[in-house]
């Protein structure tokens, strides 16, 4: 082999070398700088133990929120209706618990809690959050068993049993739709709400008012310090950092005793008439305040704060009639005659009819070769306006709404805060619908047909409004045309008494007819109950303004006859005894008392709502004469006879 | 220069050149520090091990098992490549780069895609990222690229050209995705670049457009999980749960280290398993734990033993692409060591890069193993004048 030296290929370049030595040494030696730094001059550069999660290591100061107590809610003569009771969370923190054991662990909390296996797995696999954040996986467990697992918490690792407060809704059903329920904060609603501080496991309110005054209700979480074990376990409280903020509560405008007056009264006209969904809303028409607001069928607000069942759910989920609706502001539906209001006034504000000035009613109006019936098929004659909303005339109003066409009458029908929400503070309220040339231009492609005009003169055809924008209609008319954005909620209360929120009434607008169109459709009102078209209404000891509705919608059945609802609107007189009052005078704008009842396909031989109305006001004014006609209920087609 | 150019005796056949080389010339320091510090990395798995299961650390199926066959294979692969003719590499480094490409396009396509990334692939029930392989065999293909060029690197276009080779490698390691990798390839051609004797002025410029390119790599190529992590580290404590969590569990473990530390298998945090991938990215932590300033000193000191044992080879070599490949797997070790620890230590940021030899993970040791073994093999065939 020969053993000469193979020749240097390439330039050395000792620099280079010597430079990456440099930085070599130079990194090696910042590295133990640091770790100089943080091993060996005792303070770390940076403080990293006390923010840690529940810590597995040794003896632990953490940091943890200290939950806030949301606030109450009392009605308006501070009745508490809401409070909080002490309920057993129980909840696994996923870090905690080694993959090996999850199968036991699982198993037993399955049999301890009495719920099946995968649905813990899932529960845990479907949280959000960190895997150091607990996961409720059983809420409301009864004391005995949360006792049970938290002294077993050896073989229980990563299980915690907390003591949280529980919604207790005192009345039960009977506030359900107004009030809300709190749930489980869900993954879209915590992604939005992190940033306020709320925390993967919290209970927001879903419903109600529990929903629309969360921020208020909720409060605020403090900080405390706490030592901890290996296993989790709170050893004691070392301090606390921020003290946590209780929520503010709620003073309801709701009368609870009015809410179950109304309640009662419309309870028996839904048990006799057999008809399963209403509502009934009482307004104070001098401030826009709700008295009471009952919506059927409801069900238990204490189903959610304790934790429902899937089955629960779906069943009220699918329920026919709507249990999670309120129907009162959410339920739209064609309003029927008591939307005679709206074409009478149009008609005397824009001159179109004078208040004297008599039209003839008829069987029928012709209108090429359809004819449009009067209820009764015959007519009363001539009419002035007064009579015919007393006889709730058909062939009077197509005639009135002809008079006005259906730009007028859709601009008074949104006068009347008819085809849009009130704002009423409660969510999911439905706006209803006023058609209009344009409306029907959009969504079907045609203008309005002369015979649709008929129609929405009479609450009919597209005509669609909530119980709450009919009592808020009558509110404006009994208080002289202005209309109030009604409230649920009178004021907002700090935990130390001060009130945070006082009330104010909210003015929508002052609709724009002079006050004698009011004045006249007041006495128009009250002479519909005068004139017996409400049988014995006229005879309460009290003097009573309102109008009938009955709104057909539907499918014709097999005799071609279609279903109908029954609507009563009205409202009572400051001056409301007959013995102070005998004249039965309603020209003052002074009521105090405006209300609205619905029944969803009634479907009886009288009006339903009238009916449930005249209970209602009988209750409220603790008249013991009782004039309630249950025949009227009988279950019937009140058009049965056929046209 | 030459002044006698006298050519090797023919290499006569495979026997030849397993066989006729100069084992004196076997670099022993550079493979005594491997081995120990390889022996720290199983040190450190075994302590992983007792801390997930707390007795039976030898029994089959243990990061402390898998730690001990991944160690035999790495000395079989390096035994090989020392015995392995390096020049053949030279030879064969661009089917070795389509290789490399089509295994990383293997992993994209088979990689077992848990969680978010694709960079792992099964073999045998060995976990393996080929990503670790691709480094080296980057390595391998600039050094034939740049030893080609060797004395034009003043040039833009052998730069740009040098460049042009990392590019599809590089982007098909950050589509795993596997930004750490990525950063070592970066530093790794930073690094062949300038020992190479690239133009200062060019290398300055590239850092320059790099570093203005940052913020277009910020808003389109990173994943929100990624900027978590490279951010957190500035303030762990603004998420003390979240993405800052890992480090401040770490550095809390360092800190607890002091000077001899708590003790092999008696780190509080290591021992409840509090640090995630505490077996992996983080054991630098579980290390200064347990074994304190005093360990961690020494395996500085031993890594800075092998990089000298490898840039010596680099700047004894007579052939440029010798020197191209210590320059390569020098800059591959120091980047990896400085971005590891750093991140322990709170001053870079959270990046997947394994610390060598320590991490637990066969790929990285093999890759190193097959680095050196080629260093060696380089070592063993710059024959001397013997007069």
């Amino acid at each position: 082999m020969s053993v000469l030296q193979t020749p240097v290929t390439h330039e050395r370049r000792p620099v280079r070398f010597v430079v990456f030595a440099i930085v070599t040494v130079l990194a090696l030696s910042g590295l133990t700088t640091r770790l100089v730094a943080m091993q060996l001059a005792g303070a770390p550069a940076r403080e990293p133990a006390a923010a840690l999660a529940p810590a597995l290591v040794g003896r632990q100061i953490v940091t943890e929120p200290v939950p806030s107590t949301r606030g109450l809610i009392y009605d308006r003569a501070k009745r508490l209706l809401v409070e909080n009771v002490p309920t057993f969370t129980v909840s696994v923190r996923p870090a905690d618990l080694p993959l090996s054991q999850r199968p036991d662990v699982i198993g037993r909390l399955s049999g301890l809690l009495d719920i099946a296996a995968t649905t813990i797995t899932e529960t845990i696999d479907g949280a959000i959050g960190s895997r150091f954040d607990p996961v409720a996986i059983a809420h409301d467990v009864p004391e005995q068993t949360a006792r049970l697992i938290s002294e077993d918490s050896l073989t229980l690792p990563g299980v915690e049993v907390t003591v949280d407060a529980r919604r207790d809704y005192l009345d039960g059903p009977l506030f359900t739709q107004l009030i809300g329920w709190t749930g489980s904060i869900d993954a879209t609603a915590y992604a939005s709400l992190k940033s306020q501080g709320y925390l993967p496991d919290d209970r927001i309110g879903k419903a109600g008012v529990e929903s629309v005054y969360e921020s208020a209700l909720r409060g605020m979480y403090g900080v405390r310090e706490v030592e901890k074990d290996g296993t989790g376990r709170t050893l004691r409280v070392l301090s606390t950092t921020t003290t946590p903020q209780a929520g503010d509560s709620l003073i309801l405008t709701i009368d609870s005793r009015e809410q179950k007056l109304a309640q009662q009264a419309l309870d028996w006209g839904l048990k006799l008439s057999g008809a399963k969904r209403g509502a009934i809303v009482v307004e104070n028409p001098q401030t826009g305040e709700i008295l009471a607001m009952v919506s059927a069928p409801t069900y238990d607000a204490n189903l959610f704060s304790r934790g429902i069942s899937t089955a629960d759910f779906q069943k009220l989920l699918l329920d026919k009639n709507l249990p999670l609706m309120n129907h009162a502001i959410g339920d739209i539906q064609p309003p029927g005659s008591t939307y005679k209001l709206v074409t009478g006034s149009g008609v005397l504000a824009d001159k179109k009819l004078g208040v004297t000035e008599t039209v003839l009613s008829k069987p029928y109006v012709q209108l090429g070769s359809t004819l449009f019936w009067e209820w009764n098929h015959a007519g009363w004659g001539p009419l002035d306006i007064k009579d015919g909303f007393a006889h709730s005339s058909d062939t009077f109003f197509y005639q009135m709404a002809q008079r006005l066409g259906i730009a007028r009458l859709a601009y008074w029908a949104r006068q009347y805060g008819f085809g849009q929400t009130t704002g009423i503070d409660l969510p999911a309220e439905a706006g209803g619908l006023v058609p209009t040339d344009q409306w029907k231009l959009e969504t079907l492609g045609q203008t309005i047909f002369p015979g649709e005009v008929l129609q929405a003169g009479i609450g009919q055809g597209y005509d669609l409004a909530t119980p709450l924008q009919l009592v808020n209609a009558y509110a404006a008319l009994a208080n002289g045309g202005t209309l109030y954005q009604p409230q649920v909620v009178r004021e907002i209360v700090s935990p130390d008494g001060t009130v945070v929120r006082p009330f104010t009434p909210k003015v929508i607008r002052k609709i724009a007819a002079p006050s004698w169109v009011f004045t006249t459709m007041r006495e128009a009102a009250r002479r519909v109950i005068t004139s017996r078209h409400t049988y014995n209404f006229v005879d309460l000891p009290i003097v009573v303004a309102g109008k009938t509705g009955t709104a057909e919608f539907g499918l014709r059945d097999k005799n071609g006859v279609l279903p109908y609802h029954n609507w009563f609107a009205g409202f009572t007189p400051k001056n409301v005894w007959t013995k102070d009052n005998p004249t039965g005078d309603v020209s003052k704008p002074d009521s105090q008392l405006a209300f609205a009842v619905f029944i969803y396909d009634a479907g009886t031989l009288g009006n339903t709502a009238t009916e449930v109305a005249k209970y209602y006001l009988q209750l409220h004014y603790g008249i013991k004469q009782d004039l309630r006609l249950p025949q009227l209920l009988e279950r019937t087609n009140f058009y049965q006879g056929g046209r | 220069m030459g002044v006698l150019r006298v050519e090797r005796d023919a290499p006569t056949g495979i026997a030849a050149r397993v066989g006729g080389v100069a084992w004196r010339d076997f670099d022993l320091q550079l493979f005594v520090y491997a081995v120990l510090l390889a022996t720290l990395g199983l040190t450190m798995a075994y302590s992983n091990t007792a801390a997930q299961l707390g007795g039976d650390v030898a029994q089959g199926g243990t990061t402390f098992v898998r730690g001990l066959v991944w160690a035999v294979v790495a000395l079989v692969a390096f035994a090989a490549a020392t015995a392995f003719d390096y020049t053949w590499l030279k030879a064969f480094s661009w089917p070795i780069y389509v290789v490399n490409l089509a295994l990383l396009v293997a992993s994209l396509v088979l990689g077992s895609s848990d969680a978010v990334s694709a960079r792992w692939v099964s073999i045998f029930g060995l976990q393996f990222q080929f990503s670790e392989i691709a480094k080296i065999l980057m390595i391998v293909v600039l050094a034939r690229y740049l030893a080609d060029h060797d004395r034009r690197l003043d040039s833009l276009a052998a730069i740009v050209g040098a460049c042009l080779i990392v590019i599809p490698p590089w982007i098909l390691v950050l589509m795993q995705p596997d930004l750490g990798t990525s950063l070592v390839f970066i530093a790794v051609l930073v690094g062949m670049l300038f020992m190479g004797g690239a133009s200062l002025r060019w290398l300055g410029a590239l850092a320059a457009a790099t570093l203005a390119a940052l913020p277009l790599v910020w808003t389109y190529v990173l994943h929100d999980y990624q900027k978590e992590r490279l951010t957190s580290f500035l303030d762990p404590a603004k998420d003390p749960l979240g993405a800052g969590f890992q480090l401040l569990t770490a550095q809390h473990a360092v800190s607890d280290g002091g000077w001899l530390g708590a003790g092999l298998t008696n780190g509080a945090q290591s021992q409840s398993n509090l640090l995630p991938v505490q077996a992996t990215d983080f054991v630098f932590a579980v290390l200064a734990e347990e074994l304190g300033f005093i360990g961690c000193l020494v395996v500085f000191l031993l890594f800075a033993a092998l990089l000298w044992r490898i840039l010596t080879i680099a700047w004894r070599s007579r052939d440029p692409f010798g020197l191209m490949v210590g320059a390569g797997v020098a800059s591959m070790i120091l980047f990896q060591i400085v971005v590891n620890v750093g991140m322990v230590l709170g001053v870079m940021p959270i990046t997947g890069i394994p610390l060598p030899f320590i991490t637990h993970g066969g790929a990285s040791l093999v890759s190193i193993a097959i680095g050196l073994g080629i260093l060696q093999s380089i070592a063993m065939r710059q024959q001397r004048a013997e007069w």
